[in-house]
């Protein structure tokens, strides 16, 4: 795998050369720091612009097209990435050696069809097409409990702290639809295009000579911009008593969701020591929780710990029987006062860092992978994979057990399975 | 070792075949770190009932072949295998379905300890009743949270209408009660009878060596004797669905519509594979992302969300497509309209056919993917395909035109998941 970074002054142009896939990935990113009112708009915007644009002029036309690229794939996505939210349109194409001269370039064209060239009339976009996004959007809030886990995390996050961007839901709020029009829709695109900073990213098997010409004349920014804000959210001071909140849910099973922030890390913390602590409290099948909390005492089918660096926070989840709640919470805070304690042998530190090594060597499998890890070795500075592999082998115990007394118990969040036996 | 291209996509695997019927799959690549292994044998949730070597009749408990996999991970040592792989950062796991059950690992480092580990613990029961009754609360809690998923209930009841006798209509993981009558006599009774070696296969793919594979397999496993099959128990399925529509209520706001056409195949004269690729072709080109139903129907707001699959089971191919929709009704009408007044264009027949194979290559550069096809193959067709771009290539228009008329659209149901109305 080689790695070339251009500087084109408009956008950073990122250049992964590799003879791992088939296929040419090209994933276009848009960052924009977080705004609560900036969510819905984003989420309706790529909505339309997957639906038209100014030569095809129906999301079916636009599917035999990419179809026609040899199963070309397009997709976009809105993600809040600590204080920013991150607008990626992904393209994914055989290289030519696959199919036909010239797929590739077509297939670029068609990425900035979709990005340059909206459906757009009057400097707004189509009336019916934003309806629909908005119906979209409408719908998919409806569903938002349907997926319990994922509400249980939401809800959790509301009453941790409802005004951090943690909370914001990147599906959008049904109170901001009606404030958008095609109108102010349009003025959103443009603000995206002109003020956003950019990223782009290649990833396959091709001539950087030939993709750096292919990509200045497919993919034109007028400004230069830089990101100037922090990419870390702020420390939050935890509670001095632990919160419990609870909400019912008509479900069999209870989802229980636990927020513990983690207080001033520093650097080395954040990406080391806080890493293999989570592998060991809760990140693996292997881990403190699992052994605990599912293998001996039964209590559960899943239970995990994560963590989210840029939020300064671990979250904690399982999905349990309400009347086991107690007896639950009881054993996760034992078992991270364990970790305070340094409570966990060495074994269990080999094996964490073992865990990472693998995830480590696996990301030149996978293109997502690759591009996510060259994009935070740049904005966040993160060093590099031999480096990191080098520095976590020499972690040590007194580094886990300091980083793990910095976490507080802050929220803990019960949606609570009540079920309505009408059915 | 037999060496089998597969062909228009440059890569070879390999076919061993032990003396005692254990069957090796071996795909091995050049370009990867990573390898996945998976030891799977063809008993899932579909045997109800089996006749032993011994003529013994057995009557199981629905849900064991999903609790006898969960069991597989106790080692009378006391060793955790999921401890064991994590020690080289090795991933591990397992699953049930309907006609197998699989154990797999899959990471960087250590493959041959890896690969014997995997076959050990496979190999090596340990059931005592408190081990097998601490697992009764885990499979409850993991019985529960697929009841609170709509999707997965409303497939379920459709199963119900779809089928008339066939346990395909019984969830994989059984009921708690079901579950509670597990005991460790059973599942020894299931191991000795259909974890034996010529019920079984291991796949690999990746980066590993393939004779060393072979030769550690062969160390751990060629003892083992070719046992007779045990006799499951035939389930005379009739051709016709059992209700055509029924309503259900669920914990949801929008509503959702689950369709399914059941098709019995012992009069269509083709192949598997081709049969599969062709009854494939019909339901993408109605209902897949570039057909006119999809623009129709997400322009008119009434479908949100759509997935499909085919189910491939001896004697039957049965079709579901799950939907959420704010308006079923219309929705069902739709669907019925389209299959009804099907036709098929020799343009979007071929455009299909292209999509095909350029995801038949794009695929191979995804190890999961691969697994996972490969392992579909092996179960559907008894073996890895290994010239699916030529049959997608040569598939005619004609043929799928004659196969259409032998095939009654009527047989088909609904079910529609409303809201609560409290």
């Amino acid at each position: 795998m080689k790695y070339t970074k251009k500087d084109l002054g408009s956008f950073g142009l990122h250049l992964i050369n590799t003879d791992k896939f088939k296929t040419i990935t090209v994933k276009v990113i848009f960052h924009t720091p977080i705004k609560k009112e900036k969510i819905t708009k984003r989420s309706l915007l790529t909505d339309v612009l997957l639906q038209s644009t100014e030569k095809y002029n129906s999301k079916r036309n636009l599917t035999i097209k990419a179809e026609d690229l040899y199963s070309a794939e397009i997709a976009t996505s809105n993600q809040r990435i600590g204080n920013y939210i991150f607008t990626s349109f992904i393209l994914q194409t055989l290289s030519d050696v696959h199919t036909e001269k010239g797929n590739v370039e077509k297939s670029l064209e068609f990425l900035s069809e979709i990005i340059f060239h909206p459906d757009i009339e009057n400097n707004s976009f189509q009336k019916d097409k934003l309806d629909l996004a908005k119906y979209n959007t409408v719908v998919a809030l409806s569903s938002i409990k349907e997926d319990a886990t994922h509400y249980s995390l939401i809800r959790m996050s509301e009453a941790y702290d409802k005004e951090s961007p943690i909370s914001y839901r990147m599906t959008g709020y049904l109170e901001d639809l009606e404030k958008i029009d095609e109108k102010n829709l349009y003025q959103t695109y443009q603000d995206m295009i002109e003020n956003d900073y950019v990223d782009i990213f290649v990833v396959g098997n091709y001539d950087n000579k030939e993709m750096l010409s292919l990509i200045k004349k497919y993919f034109k920014f007028k400004k230069i911009k830089k990101t100037k804000e922090s990419y870390y959210l702020n420390n939050k001071k935890p509670r001095k008593r632990r919160l419990f909140a609870k909400e019912t849910i008509d479900n069999t099973q209870s989802k229980l969701a636990i927020a513990c922030p983690i207080s001033k890390m520093t650097e080395y913390e954040r990406n080391y020591s806080i890493v293999l602590a989570n592998l060991i409290l809760g990140g693996t099948s292997d881990s403190k929780l699992f052994k605990d909390v599912r293998e001996k005492n039964s209590l559960c089918y899943t239970v995990h710990s994560l963590i989210n660096k840029l939020d300064n926070l671990l979250v904690i989840t399982a999905g349990i029987d309400k009347n086991n709640f107690n007896k639950t919470v009881e054993l996760i805070t034992n078992n991270l006062n364990e970790m305070k304690k340094g409570h966990f042998t060495k074994e269990d530190m080999d094996i964490a860092k073992e865990v990472y090594h693998t995830a480590l060597e696996e990301i030149e499998e996978n293109e997502n992978a690759i591009i996510s890890e060259i994009l935070f070795e740049e904005i966040l500075g993160i060093e590099s994979i031999p480096q990191r592999l080098e520095k976590m082998n020499k972690v040590k115990k007194q580094d886990i057990t300091k980083v793990c007394k910095k976490i507080t118990m802050d929220t803990v969040f019960l949606l609570e399975g009540v079920k309505n036996e009408e059915d | 070792m037999k060496k089998i291209n597969l062909n228009g996509l440059d890569m070879d695997y390999y076919l061993e075949t032990l003396n005692n019927g254990l069957e090796i799959y071996m795909l091995p690549y050049t370009n990867k770190k990573n390898y996945f292994i998976s030891f799977a044998t063809r008993f899932g949730s579909e045997v109800v009932e089996f006749t032993d070597e011994k003529e013994k009749t057995h009557k199981l408990p629905l849900g064991i072949a999903h609790f006898l996999e969960h069991k597989m991970f106790e080692q009378e040592s006391g060793e955790d295998p999921f401890t064991f792989f994590s020690k080289s950062g090795t991933g591990c796991n397992a699953s049930t379905s309907f006609d197998n059950t699989q154990y797999i690992c899959y990471g960087t480092k250590k493959f041959e300890e890896n690969l014997e580990y995997l076959i050990n613990f496979v190999n090596d029961p340990y059931y005592t009743d408190s081990n097998v009754k601490k697992e009764k609360g885990i499979i409850a809690e993991e019985i529960k949270m697929y009841e609170d998923m709509p999707d997965i209930k409303l497939e379920m009841e459709l199963r119900k209408n779809i089928y008339q006798n066939h346990p395909r209509k019984i969830d994989i993981a059984g009921t708690i009660e079901e579950i509670n009558k597990i005991t460790k006599e059973d599942l020894y009774t299931c191991y000795s009878n259909f974890y034996i070696p010529n019920n079984m296969f291991i796949l690999i793919v990746g980066n590993f060596n393939k004779d060393r594979a072979v030769e550690i397999i062969k160390k751990k496993l060629e003892y083992k004797k070719k046992q007779s099959l045990p006799q499951t128990k035939n389930v005379e399925e009739p051709d016709k669905i059992t209700k055509s529509k029924s309503k259900i209520t669920s914990n949801i706001e929008v509503p959702k519509l689950a369709y399914g056409l059941k098709i019995p195949t012992k009069n269509l004269k083709l192949d598997k594979l081709e049969l599969d690729l062709y009854l494939n072709i019909v339901t993408t080109i109605l209902f897949g992302a570039s057909s006119e139903f999809r623009e129709r129907t997400r322009n008119e707001k009434i479908l949100s969300g759509i997935q499909m699959e085919w189910e491939v089971l001896e004697g039957f191919r049965v079709f579901y497509l799950i939907a959420t929709t704010k308006e079923p009704d219309r929705l069902e009408e739709e669907i019925k309209d389209e299959i009804n007044n099907l036709s098929i264009t020799e343009d979007a027949f071929n455009r299909i056919k292209k999509v095909w194979i350029a995801n038949e290559i794009r695929m191979i550069d995804n190890i999961d993917a691969t697994v996972s096809n490969l392992y579909d193959d092996i179960l559907k067709y008894e073996s890895i395909v290994s010239d699916r771009i030529d049959k997608i290539r040569s598939m005619k228009l004609k043929t799928l035109e004659e196969l259409i008329k032998k095939i009654d659209f009527k047989n088909t149901s609904v079910v529609q998941m409303l809201p609560k109305t409290n």
